[in-house]
């Protein structure tokens, strides 16, 4: 049986937030059509793939899922159940907004089978809430996560964003303070990315906005990974830590070169050495798919090379690139190849030496990107 | 013979020369309206872009005058830089005569003097002709001043022209027929024919432009070229019109063509003289010369992979330019590459140009260098025309470098912003003349060197465009010349090696570091830049290391647009060159080149 992560994308918001480059609309037409539409996809797919696969995550992501009523949630992940082989242990995720949570429908996520939840806190600073024009405040933000815990929740991810304009060491250690003293077991820290598109990248190149600078980046991200190592969390990714033992097994399939089935709007998939990704548009994806089942945008089939580069960058981005697994699917020769570049970045202290692992330091996850251009 | 009038044309660029041949062909009947693409003679884009005759060109009228008989004109085409003033020798040396073109609202300028005094070296009749007559800005009278200060002639002698209007066109070619001389020679003496210009046709070889001055060339006439000492033989001789149309013979005072076999325009030497080989003449033509490269640089592909493309690029250029010459030479930051030799800064930029746009060659090129003489503690002369090539401190007893003898004309305004301009350029003033009261004509001496770099364009924005500079080799001089090295993290980029004058070092120096600082990404690792005279480092900067390089998201919609970026930068790496382990820039090569901009 394959092990295989499934994704599904819920592209409705309340609200656009400045920074944010997803798929997403604000409007609630159209609901119920997307609904008929992806329990319709799912179908599709499962003739095709359920065979010889077991689910071993799901991940509910948008947009803002837990905008959704439980019905409706409920209805995909019946539809998902009802199609597909899924694991007894199954890792099952959904990303929530603070803003007007109840503790009654934290509850409700939890009975119908949602074990992981993700909370797009982002700040616990009121100013920086309203500079990304988030609709919640730092208590409801607070109050969320306690709820989560109370509604039964063990395994609670925050998201917060560091080195926004403006923002101070101070105020971004203290963002990470008030985040260790709540009940959570993973944290994803990511620092500003100016997406193309967005309306924080228009104030940027409008001179409204001035970025901080890469060295001072640099601190804050240090400083975090300082911190939280303290606080008892482990790093297992460039941006994200957790508590022993959870780890996201969603998202580590992304990073473990694992295959993945996406569903809805703008969803990619990746299945057999093919890469697919869906139609961004709402309403093209429901008239596709009313159509044809499927809809596809487009796909790629990776070459050797290809999928060499993919694997190098994720592992290194995650838990380390482990010479065995890499000289199974891709042979000794580059490896050969590298061996002195490898033992120039150790002795930089960029990578660990560890005869197994190639593994990136604290200081080579920070230039990360810049160490697989130079070794790709 | 006595029908045959040979003249060229000696003007300024833009003051209207490329105009007047094309009125003439027209009023000739040569080329019809229709035929008439603007400025026939410059067959080259660039040329016509440039406004600037790379190569000479000849082309043959028939003209009814009004005495009514019927003359050949020949009308040879001279280039208008000084980059080439031995290929205008030649041509001018083909002629009789001269037409001195000045434009009426710009006047006198120095190429038409220095081209002018070629001329008059040659002994030709010169027919002074003020064009662009009809501008609301010509100033006639001030320029026939300038004229006849120039030449002496009277104010009758000077024709007024305007090209465009197609006025005065009648009396210049009456002038031409009248005044200039009947061409001397015998047709039955033994051979001499001068070689004014070659070019390369790839279906026939090189097809040589000739002026016969005795005897006469038959097709399949055996011949003799003097210079390279080889025998050929006269496939085909004609006269070029508009086409090339094909004759039996070529007879003294003649002007045409002759094609004989030869692969390429390097045996076919403008200067050379052409004779029968048997019964032929006994002394060639004078005044033949070698030509000489004077401006060096090295020319190497962007991507390393391309180096044969450009040798091969090189190789059918040169088949068309006997004058550039290049062989390999391997740099530690650039890779294989060629070092070029060039008569000069225009010829070098022509080269540059046309191989990037006709041989789709993307090229980096070093610094600009003259032939420089090392003298060692053994008293031995070394030729250093690469930095690289310097020897130690240590060696070296002195070091000469080449002078050019400059003449500079401008308003008088300007005078101040030229002089020190000049001072910058370690120019040694030498004179002023007052060509009317309101313009100079300067005279300095400069060091070569000081002028293949920015000189040209300092003088044109220091003087808002209005001056106008020439100038002619002198021979060496001493100099206190160092070469400045810039490290890299501790290693010499030899590329960006250049041979200065002690004075300019620290400047330049920090000039370099300063520029590369600016262009070269922060990598992996500090990167350490110094300027360096042997081995005291002058000038330094400092590129931090790069501390912060990821994206902080990478999840499933991620991974394509990632890979996809890397593939990029990979791409983008491949251009980039690796001193050491510090990646610089193609930019920043290119940089250093306009550092003074």
């Amino acid at each position: 049986m394959k092990q295989t992560a499934l994704y599904i994308h819920i592209p409705f918001c309340k609200h656009k937030c400045i920074y944010c480059d997803f798929y997403s609309i604000i409007t609630t037409d159209n609901i119920n059509p997307f609904l008929s539409a992806l329990k319709k996809e799912i179908e599709t797919y499962s003739k095709i793939y359920s065979k010889d696969r077991i689910i071993t995550s799901i991940f509910l992501g948008g947009g803002t899922p837990s905008l959704m009523n439980v019905d409706y949630l409920n209805e995909i992940l019946n539809q998902i159940h009802k199609n597909f082989t899924v694991a007894d242990n199954v890792e099952t995720t959904i990303e929530t907004n603070p803003d007007s949570i109840s503790l009654e429908k934290l509850k409700k996520f939890k009975n119908i089978g949602f074990n992981r939840i993700s909370i797009g806190v982002q700040s616990f600073n009121e100013d920086e809430l309203k500079f990304l024009t988030r609709i919640h405040s730092k208590d409801a933000a607070v109050k969320t996560v306690k709820n989560a815990n109370r509604a039964g929740f063990e395994n609670i991810n925050i998201d917060l964003i560091f080195n926004l304009p403006k923002q101070t060491k101070e105020i971004w250690m203290s963002n990470l303070k008030q985040a260790v003293s709540l009940p959570i077991t993973h944290l994803s820290a990511y620092s500003l990315i100016l997406e193309r598109g967005t309306i924080l990248n228009k104030m940027v190149l409008d001179g409204k906005v001035t970025l901080q600078d890469s060295d001072y980046d640099a601190d804050l991200y240090s400083s975090t990974i300082d911190f939280l190592t303290e606080q008892g969390f482990k790093q297992y990714e460039v941006s994200n830590f957790c508590k022993d033992g959870f780890e996201c097994r969603h998202n580590n399939s992304y990073w473990h070169y694992k295959e993945y089935l996406s569903f809805g709007t703008a969803a990619h998939s990746f299945v057999n050495g093919k890469r697919w990704w869906n139609f961004s548009s709402l309403k093209k994806y429901i008239s596709e798919i009313k159509n044809c089942g499927t809809a596809v945008r487009n796909f790629e089939v990776l070459t050797k090379e290809q999928k060499l580069n993919e694997y190098v960058m994720l592992s290194l981005r995650s838990k380390g690139l482990n010479k065995n697994e890499f000289t199974e699917k891709f042979g000794s020769a580059w490896l050969k190849e590298k061996e002195d570049y490898f033992s120039k970045l150790i002795k930089n202290d960029f990578f660990k030496n560890n005869s197994e692992t190639i593994k990136l330091t604290k200081h080579g996850y920070a230039i990360c990107d810049e160490i697989i251009k130079n070794l790709l | 013979m006595l029908k045959i009038r040979n003249f060229c044309i000696v003007a300024h660029i833009d003051h209207g020369k490329s105009t007047i041949a094309d009125c003439l062909l027209e009023i000739t009947g040569t080329v019809t309206q229709r035929e008439a693409k603007s400025q026939v003679l410059d067959d080259l884009d660039l040329e016509r872009e440039r406004g600037i005759t790379i190569k000479s060109h000849a082309i043959q009228m028939k003209y009814t005058a009004k005495d009514g008989e019927n003359y050949i004109l020949n009308l040879i085409d001279t280039p208008g830089h000084v980059d080439f003033s031995y290929e205008v020798s030649r041509s001018l040396a083909a002629c009789e005569g001269v037409l001195l073109v000045v434009d009426a609202s710009q006047g006198v300028e120095a190429q038409t003097i220095s081209n002018l005094y070629l001329a008059i070296d040659a002994g030709l009749e010169v027919i002074p002709v003020i064009n662009k007559i009809d501008l609301p800005s010509a100033e006639i009278d001030k320029v026939k001043g300038q004229i006849i200060d120039l030449i002496g002639c009277n104010e009758d002698d000077i024709l007024l022209v305007s090209a465009k209007a197609k006025t005065g066109i009648n009396i210049l070619l009456e002038e031409i027929v009248n005044k200039i001389p009947v061409p001397k020679g015998d047709e039955n003496a033994p051979l001499q024919a001068l070689i004014f210009d070659s070019v390369f046709d790839s279906y026939r070889g090189a097809i040589a432009y000739i002026r016969i001055f005795n005897g006469t060339i038959k097709t399949n006439d055996k011949l003799k070229l003097f210079v390279i000492n080889k025998e050929i033989e006269a496939e085909e001789v004609g006269v070029l019109g508009m086409q090339k149309i094909k004759t039996k013979s070529l007879t003294a005072g003649n002007v045409g063509y002759l094609i004989s076999g030869i692969k390429d325009v390097h045996d076919t030497k403008v200067g050379d003289t052409v004779t029968h080989s048997k019964h032929g003449a006994a002394e060639p033509l004078p005044g033949y010369k070698e030509v000489k490269p004077m401006v060096f640089s090295g020319l190497y592909p962007t991507d390393s992979d391309d180096f044969e493309d450009l040798r091969d690029a090189l190789d059918k250029f040169r088949l068309n330019d006997s004058a550039l010459v290049y062989q390999p030479e391997t740099s530690v930051a650039l890779g294989f590459g060629f070092r070029c030799g060039f008569l000069g800064l225009l010829h070098m930029e022509i080269v540059q140009e046309r191989l990037l746009r006709e041989y789709n060659q993307s090229i980096i090129t070093t610094l600009p260098s003259v032939e420089y003489y090392v003298f060692n503690k053994q008293g031995e002369k070394i030729v250093v025309d690469n930095p690289a090539l310097m020897p130690q401190v240590a060696e070296i007893d002195y070091v000469e470098e080449p002078y050019i003898k400059a003449q500079i004309i401008c308003p008088s305004e300007y005078i101040g912003n030229i002089m020190k301009l000049a001072m910058d350029k370690r120019g040694l003033y030498k004179n002023t003349n007052y060509i009317d009261p309101t313009r100079a004509d300067l005279q300095y001496e400069f060091p070569l060197s000081e002028i293949i770099f920015d000189f040209y364009d300092k003088l044109k924005s220091t003087t808002r465009g209005y001056a106008s500079f020439d100038y002619e080799y002198m021979g060496y001089q001493k100099a206190d010349l160092i070469k400045l090295d810039i490290l890299l993290n501790g290693e010499p980029v030899d590329a960006l090696s250049m041979i200065i004058h002690r004075d300019k070092a620290y400047d330049w120096g920090r000039k370099v570091c300063s520029k590369l600082k600016e262009l070269i990404p922060r990598q992996m690792f500090e990167i350490s830049i110094q300027a360096a005279i042997g081995s005291k480092v002058i000038s330094k900067s400092v590129v931090k290391a790069l501390r912060k390089n990821v994206l902080a998201k990478c999840y499933g919609g991620d991974i394509t647009r990632k890979r996809k970026l890397l593939e990029k930068q990979k791409a983008g790496k491949k251009r980039m060159k690796q001193v050491g382990n510090v990646e610089i820039p193609q930019e920043a090569f290119l940089a250093v080149l306009k550092l003074n901009d």
